[in-house]
């Protein structure tokens, strides 16, 4: 099923230029904090709000970016808890 | 019931006319097997556009009537979404040629439209059963003992299913004497208490829906099916079962907290997961989860979003998993370590995973987005506990669907693999999906248009500018973040590994006590047989000493000894009548 001529090409793609991944990291900043500016916008605010927090203007911002990171660092030592080799349940079943 | 009213009848049910082209497959040459798989699901929506909503195919079952067809809003929208996932499938994998799996690519999705379809609990019973028993030939489709033996784990938890749903069903036509599928409820409305027929009920849906503890089915069986079985796994049983609790358990306020559960423990493990279509596993969870907190919430506007959502997840996680899986079709491999730079040439798979990772992410103009926000609104209602959970949870799609997903597979550390791009049939099912994720997300009206509550959704508008920023904020920021923990080397590397989950508990302490039980019953068995059969075998040999050719009743007896007890007899009588 798989396609077994792959060529030993380890040429650097688009995508490794660092111009390319400069580029791109500079929109993403720019994105992200033109939509926490945003945030401030009086006229942008949700009118009908659950709760206080979502007046905060960079609640969302905030909160995604710690909820992300939180995930990944947090995350990661659950490796400890469960991880076992891959064989784990081959050499079991 | 005359031959033509029969024919009515079957012909009457998109179900059983895909269910029929299911069953040609197996008697016609391979070859042909795409075209009339994709004729037979033609065949079922165009019955199933020609019918109007109510019901059909009522007939009467030992006295009892049953609608096996019935189609509202609710139903009509899941049976919708099956069609094209069922479509999607047969095009992905348009030239298959082993006969089991192309039964069970259109039997299954039959079986489950026959399920949403369903206007009673007996027919629900059924078609929910041929899927259990359709959808596992998927599962062993790959033909190796890991497969054989989860298939048999898989079948056995959704036999499970549906033993529960049969108890419920018997339960609660007890209780109240309907065998209609309607709103069952958990609790009593009387006394609040919960109604043990309702309870079995819920579970059997919740295994099927893979609640949280009852899930890892979920991981243990999808990901080793094939390729395409696996997409074709993870469409159907759970939203059947989200289908079922939508139209069953309404405003359940457990599923609310059931449901938040199960959006955040798979972020978790899906982080920690090398193989890519198994973190996708972890996603059906995640997502399924969202749908049940809609549920579970029960106002218009949250059930309109869960079934809504539902409708979205179906086309944009199978083009995820059909990016995945063609990405496997070409290198052999889902592994994450095993991947990496495949962009370069395969870049219109690349393109279509990304707009399904943008999609589940719920990022403006992708199908996620307009029908998320109905769900985390209704949140916002319940309290601002599940409300964060739901944030903190879509920060945690992002991560595993949005970013893991494309960046592992098409860039991340170069593999050295230079595959050719995915094959046309993949090519063109992957374009239809990626279409469909952004047309939904650009106009949702069509889609608005199919939900339950009509009233609720006129006046929703998912592009208003607060929706829009406080989306962008969260998912902007979440992306921000995974750029500056690679950019500092924190982001954890990809690791070959078992992650164990809760179904350790029966694969491993569980097999061994089983194993031990099994050895111990036998000894048991043995030692009270050599017992038994012991006192047998010394009975018998004192009824052979007595009886046998040398025993003791055996011998001949001398003539005088019947003189005398002929006297003896005679005697006796002599004086019962002197008596008398």
């Amino acid at each position: 099923m798989s396609d077994k001529n792959h060529t030993p090409d380890k040429k650097p793609g688009w995508a490794d230029n660092p111009t390319f991944i400069r580029i791109f990291i500079g929109i993403l900043t720019v994105s992200a904090i033109a939509a926490g500016l945003a945030g401030f916008n009086p006229a942008w605010k949700n009118p009908h709000p659950h709760f206080a927090v979502e007046g905060v203007p960079v609640f969302f911002a905030i909160y995604g970016f710690v909820a992300f990171a939180f995930i990944v660092l947090a995350g990661q030592h659950l490796r400890k808890l469960v991880g076992r080799k891959e064989e784990y349940y081959d050499e079991r079943e | 019931m005359s031959a033509s009213s029969i024919f009515a009848f079957f012909a009457g049910n998109p179900a059983i006319i895909m269910m029929v082209g299911a069953l040609m497959c197996i008697a016609t040459p391979r070859h042909l097997a795409s075209p009339i798989l994709l004729i037979a699901t033609a065949l079922s929506a165009i019955k199933l556009s020609t019918l109007g909503l109510g019901e059909y195919g009522a007939i009467t079952l030992f006295g009892e009537q049953i609608v096996t067809l019935r189609l509202d809003r609710l139903s009509r929208l899941f049976a919708i979404a099956f069609h094209i996932a069922a479509a999607l499938n047969i095009i992905y994998a348009w030239g298959q040629k082993d006969r089991a799996q192309n039964f069970a690519t259109l039997a299954y999705p039959a079986a489950a439209l026959g399920g949403v379809l369903a206007g009673d609990m007996i027919t629900l019973f059924v078609w929910w059963e041929i899927a259990a028993i359709t959808s596992v030939f998927l599962v062993w489709a790959p033909g190796t003992r890991a497969t054989y033996v989860s298939g048999m784990r898989y079948l056995a938890i959704q036999v499970l299913s549906g033993v529960l749903l049969l108890a419920g069903i018997v339960l609660i036509y007890r209780e109240t004497g309907s065998l209609a599928f309607d709103f069952v409820g958990l609790r009593d409305d009387a006394t609040g208490a919960i109604k043990l027929s309702a309870l079995v009920m819920f579970l059997a849906f919740g295994i099927k829906c893979a609640f949280p503890l009852l899930h890892t089915w979920v991981q243990d069986a999808y990901p080793k099916s094939t390729i395409s079985g696996t997409i074709i796994l993870s469409v159907f049983t759970t939203k059947l079962a989200v289908y079922a609790l939508a139209r069953a358990f309404p405003g359940t306020s457990e599923l609310i907290y059931i449901g938040a559960v199960m959006t955040i423990f798979p972020i978790f493990f899906a982080l920690i997961e090398n193989d890519l279509r198994k973190v996708l596993t972890y996603s059906i969870n995640n997502q399924v989860g969202f749908m049940v907190v809609g549920i579970g919430i029960g106002t218009a506007g949250a059930l309109n979003g869960a079934v809504g959502y539902a409708f979205s997840n179906i086309i944009f996680e199978s083009l995820l998993f059909m990016a995945v899986g063609a990405a496997m079709f070409r290198t052999g491999t889902s592994k994450a370590t095993e991947l990496g730079g495949l962009y370069r040439t395969m870049p219109l798979t690349m393109t279509f995973c990304i707009i399904g990772a943008l999609s589940i992410s719920a990022f403006p103009f992708f199908a996620g987005f307009v029908t998320k926000g109905l769900i985390v609104d209704g949140a916002g209602g319940v309290n601002i506990w599940v409300w964060l959970t739901l944030l903190f949870a879509s920060a945690g799609v992002l991560e595993h669907a949005g970013i893991k997903i494309p960046y592992f597979t098409f860039f991340g550390h170069d593999s050295g693999k230079r595959p050719k791009e995915a094959p046309i049939g993949m090519l063109v099912a992957m374009s239809i999906a990626a279409v469909l994720s952004i047309g939904i997300g650009v106009f949702p009206e069509p889609l608005y248009a199919l939900l339950p509550n009509q009233e609720q959704i006129a006046g929703y508008n998912p592009y208003t500018a607060y929706h829009i920023i406080e989306q962008l904020q969260l998912l902007l920021w979440a992306v921000l973040a995974f750029a500056v923990l690679v950019l500092i080397k924190w982001y954890p590397p990809e690791i070959p590994s078992t992650n164990l989950d809760v179904d350790w508990l029966w694969r491993v302490p569980g097999r061994a006590l089983l194993s031990w039980a099994s050895g111990a019953s036998r000894a048991t068995w043995n030692a009270l047989w050599g017992i038994f059969a012991g006192r047998i075998h010394a009975l018998m040999a004192r009824i052979y000493a007595m009886h046998g050719p040398e025993g003791q009743m055996a011998r001949s007896w001398p003539v005088g000894y019947m003189a005398l007890w002929t006297a003896v007899l005679l005697g006796f009588v002599l004086i019962l009548s002197f008596l008398g």
